[in-house]
């Protein structure tokens, strides 16, 4: 008990010597319950000095912020990738597949786990006859892939899924129809 | 006059709208100053807030939670350690020829405490996504359009402050018993304020404030200019944004 006593009271001393060094530099502001108890504000002069900055300057600011929304695409000119804009007029069809917000084609890989993992292909943003366009993609794919091609389709959430994974294919289809 | 809200249409959408397959739906502006309806304009609603399908479980599951978020069920039953009583072992162990216990109060007695009982206060808050709230709000907002319940008025000033003003006008124009007043601004005029006041079925709401529960339980739903313009910003800056996981990580509550 006394050496532990000792000891610490050592090393306290130490502690001591090098807390004083400390001191000067820290300077840790409380906060007191009332006004009343706190410091009051000083003249100018005690403060660092500051200069207002021209409110034009945001704008070098502003142009570092990523944006929020996916700017428009360029009208003209080509995309060095794979991706096409959606064109100006929708196909004379009876269904409509709209792009994402980020003019994407909404074709997904999902994987539904049974047991054995199953790969689903899904197709969102339907628009008009969902089934008429559920049998058009069914039979282009089972022509493609020669064989059958199992699909569901919810109507009230408007989604067709695929089971395998064809979303190249459909992604395909999808662009040369004019979505 | 035609008016069009396209400016704030191409602000919150990268130039991608108005889409091309959806048509703007297209709605008489009508006044408040006369209580014969006086059509001063017709406008553009945007068909991705007015226009969407239905759906109607998800407005379900919106109303079911804004019943269930802040409901407190006070329901309390005592555990055998509450209940008055059974601190004793009622006889000795063995030796009586009777059954074996340790209390008076366990739940195999009569009287006895309740095992998984209702425990007082119990809260059922839950927080819906967000993408959900949002769609109910597009799918409520659609359904009223599309069932003749939704009115557009340049403003909500009217002549007078009288109640009955406002009783010969709903009844003139035939909305619904309950009316939903919606104004962008929350600080509403004086004279549609002292006017429905008397009356418990004609609210005034800022557009803040609009909620499934509220749209589906007026009859009518009157929203002003500004309220609309409001209203289309909002949700398609919320349905173009893309930094909507790193703006929502501070209100998730299953993560720290």
């Amino acid at each position: 008990m006394a050496s532990v006593a000792a000891r610490s009271f050592v090393f306290r001393q130490q502690m001591n010597t090098r807390r004083f060094d400390f001191a000067s530099c820290l300077n840790i502001k409380s906060f007191y319950s009332s006004y009343s108890a706190n410091p009051k504000e000083k003249s100018p002069e005690n403060y660092t000095q500051y200069h207002e900055v021209s409110s034009d300057n945001w704008k070098f600011v502003e142009r570092l912020k990523p944006p929020t929304v996916v700017p428009s695409f360029p009208k003209n000119g080509s995309c060095f990738s794979d991706w096409t804009p959606p064109p100006d007029t929708p196909p004379n069809l009876p269904y409509f597949v709209k792009r994402t917000k980020n003019f994407m084609v909404p074709v997904y890989l999902n994987f539904e786990a049974v047991r054995n993992q199953r790969k689903i292909t899904m197709v969102k943003h339907i628009e008009g006859d969902i089934w008429a366009l559920e049998k058009a993609i069914k039979s282009h794919l089972e022509e493609v892939t020669k064989r059958q091609v199992v699909s569901q389709v919810h109507e009230v959430a408007m989604y067709i899924k695929f089971r395998g994974d064809y979303v190249l294919h459909v992604k395909k289809w999808l662009l040369n129809a004019g979505f | 006059m035609i008016l069009s809200l396209y400016g704030a249409w191409q602000k919150n959408c990268g130039g991608a709208f108005p889409p091309k397959f959806k048509a703007p739906r297209q709605v008489w502006v009508s006044n408040m100053d006369t209580v014969e309806e006086e059509k001063l304009g017709l406008i553009d609603l945007h068909p991705e807030v007015f226009a969407e399908r239905p759906r109607v479980d998800i407005i379900h599951e919106n109303v079911r939670w804004q019943q269930l978020y802040r409901h407190v069920s006070y329901a309390n039953t005592k555990m055998r350690y509450e209940v008055r009583g059974g601190g004793k072992k009622p006889r000795q162990q063995k030796g009586s020829g009777r059954s074996r216990h340790g209390s008076i109060r366990s739940p195999i007695w009569r009287g006895g405490g309740i095992v998984h009982g209702p425990r007082s206060p119990t809260p059922y808050f839950y927080m819906l996504g967000f993408n959900t709230r949002l769609n109910g709000l597009r799918s409520t907002l659609s359904a009223k359009l599309a069932q003749d319940d939704l009115h557009i008025v340049d403003s909500l000033d009217i002549p007078t402050d009288d109640p009955s003003y406002l009783e010969k006008l709903v009844e003139e124009r035939g909305w619904g018993p309950a009316v939903l007043f919606v104004d962008d601004n929350d600080i509403m005029p004086l004279n549609i304020t002292a006017a429905s006041d008397s009356h418990g079925h004609y609210n005034l709401m800022p557009v803040y404030g609009l909620n499934v529960y509220s749209m589906l339980k007026h009859h009518t739903l009157v929203l002003t200019l500004a309220a609309v313009e409001r209203l289309e910003e909002r949700l398609l800056f919320h349905l173009n944004r893309n930094d909507a996981a790193s703006a929502g990580q501070k209100y998730r509550l299953d993560s720290v």
